[in-house]
């Protein structure tokens, strides 16, 4: 089959590989319909995140249809159009248990690899390096998808392909984040970021009841999209965000913020200049102004629900989350939690990610997929591949 | 065991543990039945059962060495197993398990410690080059290899397919 596969620091190509075989009982094979670049993709290919290997598929996002059903399989059939979770989950595990599905206690085949770096090994995830699993990615004509009972979602036919796509990660993402919030009658959600996640983040805090969505970004068309659903929209770079923010919410600050930015966000001034020179030298892979001024900006006892990924961040103000009496939520996404409740505020029509959908290729354009993905080229929000 | 008495000991004994969500007797039956350990430490050796107490493994090491050696279980407690090598053992060595109700309703402790004694030979030369996989990996994988078995039937894998090219079925 043809894939898209990471060959090395921004260097990614199409080539032929071995089509993807059942490995383990409860193993399907899907035939890729959609998949698409996500934000984390491009931590992998700046090199931000180590353990990649040369000929790794990559992709976590995506949706098609079932082709072929380990002997153990009994919910899915072929034929069965569905979404995926990026996170590979068993549903047995104590996590799972509990809804934690990105921290399955089962999933991870190296193990060995994660221990060392986080303490304990966090569920497998498609095309994310060998320290996440090293499983093979969806941006190719075939993905094995373990443990297809619990990880497969049948989409219902009134759903879009292009919509079921992003219930696979950015509308599960940012729907977790906004959940993280705990939403009360009244408050104001800021969100930072303005990408597939942050989108989302801000339709989720709607659908939750938020009294006011507000979104930062620099991008005019990713912050005219924010605007489109609903949010009021700052751009970054021409104003002072915190004393907005403050003006805008009389003074108290945003109940809760949302970072949706991670770890390439971009930053002015002085703090750019250290942050920039650190990452270059691989001192320190994270840049964290949008974090550390959803921190300064967030109201006193408030939420501070962090979605962007990061590496081992220094230079962390702790002193925020304390004096100010702040509660620091976060996770990667628990997918499986959120899919079925996402597909029906899709049906309702309450939920409309496949606008992020702008600009759509075949497999074999992937690299200028990616390319028009990472520099926002022509508005570029989320580059979609079709094999 | 009391590795930790041994500083330069240390890297060749290794103690680790899970909890898994299941009653600790049939954890220990799924231990000892017959395909679990070819299954669990296949990252680390290859396993044959020979009947209910010994088994025989073998390993490619580094340079280009096989090491083989036979273990037997001698002690069979409920909360307990230990087993040691036979003699003619490349790599004497020994092993134990241990089980311990988890607190709450999280299960059992599952404790796993082994031990190598390579003769004078072999040791002068390092764990690095008597194994590719060091005891502290060998431990924790097998644990969590354990664990998924015990929880989902099955372990997790990528193989033949980690990546399209280098390791792949197109190899
Ligand atoms: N937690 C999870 O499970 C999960 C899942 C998916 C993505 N993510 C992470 O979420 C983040 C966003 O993903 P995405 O796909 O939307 O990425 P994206 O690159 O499309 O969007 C990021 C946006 O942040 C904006 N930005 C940069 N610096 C900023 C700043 N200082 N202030 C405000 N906005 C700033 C960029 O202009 C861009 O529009 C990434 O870090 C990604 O890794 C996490
Ligand atoms: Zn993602
Ligand atoms: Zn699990």
């Amino acid at each position: 089959m043809r894939a898209l596969c990471w060959n090395g620091v921004n260097d990614l190509r199409v080539e032929t590989v071995a089509d993807p075989k059942i490995l383990n009982p409860k193993d399907v094979i899907l035939k890729v319909g959609l998949s698409t670049t996500c934000g984390s993709d491009l931590h992998l290919i700046d090199g931000l995140i180590p353990t990649m290997r040369e000929g790794d598929i990559l992709g976590h996002e995506f949706m098609g249809e079932v082709v072929e059903v380990g002997a153990e399989v009994t919910k899915v059939k072929r034929g069965d159009r569905v979404v995926v979770p990026s996170f590979v989950s068993c549903g047995e595990c104590f996590h799972c248990a509990q809804e934690q599905y990105s921290l399955c206690d089962t999933s991870h085949p190296k193990p060995e690899l994660a221990e060392p770096i986080l303490g304990y090994p966090t569920a497998g995830i498609y095309g994310y390096s060998h320290a996440f699993g090293g499983y093979s990615g969806a941006h190719a004509e075939y993905v094995r998808v373990p443990f297809a009972d619990v990880d497969c979602f049948i989409v219902p036919e009134d759903v879009s392909d292009e919509t079921a796509l992003f219930i696979s990660d950015a509308a599960p993402t940012g729907y977790m984040g906004a959940d993280f919030c705990n939403i009360q009658r009244g408050d104001i959600i800021a969100v930072w970021g303005c990408g597939g996640v942050g989108l989302m983040a801000q339709q989720s805090a709607m659908i939750m009841g938020a009294e006011g969505v507000i979104a930062i970004d620099r991008y005019p068309e990713r912050l005219a999209m924010a605007e489109a659903l609903g949010a009021v929209a700052i751009d970054y770079t021409k104003v002072d965000v915190v004393e907005l923010l403050k003006e805008l919410t009389g003074g108290r600050g945003p109940d809760a913020c949302i970072d949706a930015v991670g770890m390439e966000a971009s930053g002015q001034g002085m703090e750019q200049a250290y942050d920039r020179v650190k990452q270059a030298l691989y001192l320190e892979t994270d840049r964290g102004y949008a974090l550390r001024q959803a921190m300064m900006a967030c109201r006193k006892g408030g939420t501070l629900s962090v979605l962007g990924v990061y590496g081992l961040m220094d230079k962390f103000p702790m002193g925020m989350i304390i004096n100010k009496g702040l509660t620091l939520r976060s996770a990667q996404q628990h997918g499986q939690a959120y899919v079925p409740r996402l597909l029906e505020h899709a049906q309702r029509g309450e939920l409309t990610p496949a606008p992020l959908a702008t600009h759509r290729f075949s497999l074999e354009d992937g690299p200028k997929g990616y390319d028009m993905f990472k520099h926002k080229t022509d508005g570029c929000l989320r580059a979609v591949f079709a094999p | 065991m009391n590795a930790a008495q041994d500083p330069e000991d240390l890297d060749l004994a290794a103690r680790a543990a899970v909890t898994i969500g299941r009653p600790a007797d049939a954890l220990r039956l799924l231990w000892l039945a017959p395909d679990t350990l070819p299954r669990i430490m296949s990252h680390f050796a290859d396993v044959e059962p020979i009947d209910e107490r010994v088994a025989q493994w073998s390993m490619e090491a580094p340079l280009g060495r096989t090491l083989r050696w036979r273990t037997q279980i001698e002690e069979k407690a409920s909360d307990h197993l230990a087993w040691t090598s036979l003699d003619g053992a490349d790599v004497p060595n020994a092993g134990a398990l241990q089980f311990a109700p988890a607190p709450g309703d999280r299960g059992t402790e599952v404790t796993l410690d082994v031990r190598f004694d390579p003769p004078g030979g072999l040791i002068g030369e390092g764990v690095a080059k008597l194994f590719h996989v060091v005891p502290r990996e060998m431990v924790l994988k097998a644990l969590y290899n354990f664990r998924a078995l015990a929880l989902t039937g099955e372990i997790p894998t990528t193989e033949p397919q980690p990546a399209a090219r280098n390791g792949g079925m197109d190899k």
